[in-house]
């Protein structure tokens, strides 16, 4: 009785499955293409990993609103902070692989927690997409120092040792660790919460140099810059070296936009061509040039490739020498 | 000079547009305010995108308003409700409710409305007056100084820890300690974290205010309600009388010592870039009843107390801008994202930020002076309003006062970890409640442990460990000396 049930409803089952493939494969090819073609087909979500009100967010507001037009959906900026970033970037590794969740954040955000937390995604956990602008670190200090250029600053640091200088995260903190190890130089590292409280210690005395990400540019003259963490000089301080013509290593710089790894490669094709069309809106570009003073540089998901790798193996040598 | 800018700006400011969207902005602050739960950073994240579309002056007008609203409506939630959504209002709780259970909630509003406008003018001139001059001060407090007024902040435990000391320093102990889950301040290694990433940066504060303060005391209602049964339909002020809710001028004002204390340590605080909001109201509040010649009745249902808790946390609304305006920093996270606001808007903060844009500046202070009188009007007319919800029965609101606690949680940061986090800390709450520990001192020990490790260990790293900073920087001998100080007078006193 019951095998005979079974066996019924097997065949009820196999004949209704039989149909629904032969209707798929009648109506797969045109239902696939449909699919393709209405990317985006519901609003698209910008996940930012850092908190409101500052500069990436703010660029993320502008730029949201420029890729709405591209796109014809509507793109909401949705902000969640954490860890320097691994908040954001942990939820947006683990998000369905659709193209409707996007992660803004520096690049250093994706490629420095997993070598030194325990996190749960990794840089090849995202298809990099873009990178629409570039953070500008720099190295800095006041104009009243003795030393305005960057080799008199070592030569100050080895006469004088025990300087102090303003970090703001464990990344910038080895970096100027590393190079005092190159240089042979004893300096202390203070730790500030971000440029709100780096600017004051550096304006009232209370450090000697600082590291900035760009905060620096809201100052004119009343701050100066020594070197520039990022892989070239900085467009508003050509005469200060970069880090990496002299160490051979630098700092992530690059603001970019991921998505999920198994992100279909047309959902990729089409949002990246959305992005750079973006990118060359009006208010987004007043805003990176004239507000934020960063380059209003697009770059691909190919050529973002070699930089990316780039990134990994720099972290890494600065790693494994501060480490011990 | 200044006052030929500021008429100047006047101009500008009394554009009946202008004046329109402050006080929209205003009332939507208010209500914001009001929802158990959400405070005015709620509010100014969730308005500033809608600012894209308005033209500068206008826009920051309507964020100004909001903020001004958003930091007053606060007090109303922990007035009737005793479910302060954020710890700037955690004080006024205090005394605002003991208020509302006497059938006065309508005078503790009005006091507490009066207060804040009062705080908030005060800290506008100040603002418009000192930007400038006082930025080069604000440079003066470096890690010293910093320690040294939060040592200075911890003597309030004593003030605020109800009936027995030894609990409140407990209560305020396990703050700290909760405090220090996290990431490490200065080699970032992961403290108690657990390897769960939404630890990183520590317990949410707005999660574990939200628990602690208002959600514990929902449910602490429920219980109530649960034993008590007929008190079901009971409302929230139920001996509520209209004649005993009359605030007259005369007791108003003579507080004024209170007020003018409080506008100042408000304005202070939210000069100094990092301290925040809520050392501010507990700051207040806890030198009221250190100056007060009945301190124990401070805790009862005192106007007193609440008064000096909300001109406090008002006067840092206008203040917070000095850093903002002069150096181009945040005061708190307020003014964190006014920052953002400004830059949409085409506006950089910074030291050149005066001379670039100082027409914008001085009409903003205008807009500024003008939406305190709004702000009056407004919430004048919105205490009618809220006057009614007392009438409402527990049973109707206390759950929705849930729903909104896990909506304040939920919004700003999009994470269901904080909301089970925040209902953590409302089982924690409400067993505190019951055992007598004082939930205040919770949440200034939460506050002022990360403020005070931050500080002294970024002062032993500048100083190379050498404390005596502590006493050769003059700001900061100040501030130990006032520590001594309050603490030989407890001593005394017991």
């Amino acid at each position: 009785m019951l095998d005979r049930i079974r066996a019924s409803v097997r065949r009820a089952g196999g004949r209704s499955a039989a149909a629904a493939t032969l209707l798929a494969a009648a109506l797969l090819p045109g239902f696939q293409g449909a699919a393709v073609a209405a990317y985006p087909e519901k609003p698209v979500t910008l996940v930012v990993p850092y908190k409101a009100g500052g500069s990436t967010e703010t660029m993320a507001r502008v730029y949201a609103k420029a890729l709405q037009e591209q796109l014809g959906q509507p793109v909401i900026v949705s902000t969640r902070p954490g860890g320097g970033g691994a908040v954001g970037a942990t939820v947006v590794a683990k998000a369905a692989p659709d193209g409707y969740t996007m992660l803004f954040a520096a690049a250093s955000a994706l490629v420095w927690p997993p070598m030194t937390q325990k996190v749960e995604y990794g840089p090849d956990s995202f298809r990099w997409v873009a990178s629409i602008t570039e953070y500008q670190q720099a190295l800095i200090t006041t104009p009243d120092k003795p030393y305005k250029t960057y080799p008199e600053l070592i030569a100050y640091a080895k006469a004088h040792p025990g300087m102090n200088f303003a970090d703001q995260n464990a990344l910038s903190r080895s970096f100027i660790k590393y190079i005092g190890k190159k240089e042979g130089v004893t300096w202390t590292a203070i730790p500030t919460k971000g440029g709100g409280e780096m600017v004051p210690f550096l304006l009232g005395g209370k450090v000697d140099i600082a590291w900035s990400g760009g905060v620096h540019q809201k100052f004119g003259d009343k701050m100066h810059v020594l070197a520039s963490f990022n892989p070239k000089r900085l467009g508003q301080s050509p005469d200060a070296p970069s880090l990496k013509e002299i160490y051979g290593i630098a700092m992530p710089s690059y603001a970019v936009i991921v998505v999920p790894k198994d992100t279909p490669d047309d959902v990729v094709a089409t949002l990246e061509k959305a992005l750079k069309e973006a990118s060359k809106d009006k208010a987004f570009d007043d805003m990176v040039t004239n507000k934020l003073k960063f380059p209003n540089q697009f770059i691909g998901s190919e050529e973002l490739k070699p930089l990316v790798a780039d990134m990994v193996t720099g972290l890494k040598t600065v790693l494994e020498e501060t480490r011990n | 000079m200044i006052l030929d800018q500021l008429l100047a700006g006047f101009g500008a400011a009394l554009d009946p547009i202008n004046m329109l969207f402050m006080a929209a902005g205003v009332a939507l602050g208010i209500v914001v305010g009001i929802l158990p739960g959400l405070g005015s950073v709620t509010a100014l994240s969730i308005l500033i995108p809608v600012t894209f579309y308005m033209s500068p002056l206008v826009a920051i007008a309507f964020l100004v308003g909001v903020n001004k609203g958003g930091t007053s409506g606060g007090a109303v939630p922990a007035i009737l409700l005793d479910a302060p959504g954020t710890p700037e209002a955690a004080a006024t709780a205090l005394d605002g409710h003991p208020l509302c259970k006497a059938g006065m909630p309508v005078k503790a509003m009005k006091a507490a409305l009066y207060s804040s406008v009062f705080g908030d003018t005060l800290s506008d001139i100040l603002l418009i007056l000192v930007a400038a001059p006082f930025a080069a001060f604000a440079l003066q407090f470096g890690p010293a100084e910093f320690t040294a007024i939060v040592l200075f902040s911890f003597t309030l435990i004593a003030g605020l820890s109800g009936r027995s000391l030894a609990k409140g320093i407990i209560a305020a102990g396990l703050g700290v300690f909760l405090s220090t889950i996290g990431l490490d301040p200065v080699e970032s290694t992961p403290r108690m974290t657990f390897d769960v990433v939404e630890l990183y940066d520590g317990i949410s504060l707005n999660a574990l205010a939200i628990g602690v303060l208002a959600l514990s005391s929902v449910i602490q209602q429920l219980f109530e309600m649960h034993r008590g049964g007929a008190s079901a339909r009971q409302s929230i002020s139920p001996d509520y009388d209209p004649a005993k809710n009359r605030l007259t001028a005369r007791e108003f004002w003579s507080n004024w010592r209170t007020l003018l204390r409080s506008a100042a340590i408000g304005s202070g605080i939210g000069m100094l870039p990092g301290l925040g909001v809520s050392l501010a109201a507990f700051l207040g509040y806890g030198s009221a009843k250190r100056a007060s010649k009945t301190p124990e009745k401070f805790g009862t249902g005192h106007l007193e107390g609440i008064m000096a808790t909300e001109a406090a946390n008002s006067a840092v609304v206008g203040a917070n801008l000095v850093p903002t305006i002069a150096l181009g920093i945040p005061g708190n996270i307020a003014a964190a994202l006014m920052i953002g606001a400004f830059m949409v808007h085409g506006v950089v903060p910074g030291p050149f930020m005066m001379e670039s844009h100082g027409e914008l500046i001085y009409s903003i202070f205008a807009s500024m002076l003008i939406a305190d009188g709004i702000h009056l009007v407004i919430g004048r007319l919105g205490i009618r309003i809220w006057g009614h919800i007392t009438r409402v029965p527990r049973t109707v609101i206390l759950p929705v006062v849930v729903v909104l606690c896990v909506v304040g949680v939920y919004v700003p940061t999009q994470s269901m970890f904080d909301v089970g986090v925040m209902l953590v800390f409302g089982g924690l709450g409400y067993l505190m409640r019951r055992t007598g520990f004082s939930i205040v001192c919770l949440v200034i020990g939460f506050l002022l442990g990360p403020m005070f490790e931050t500080s002294l260990r970024q002062t032993m790293l500048m100083y190379k460990s050498d404390l005596s900073v502590l006493v050769s920087s003059p700001i900061a001998l100040v501030f130990v000396l006032l520590t001594l100080y309050s603490l030989w007078r407890f001593a005394r006193r017991r």
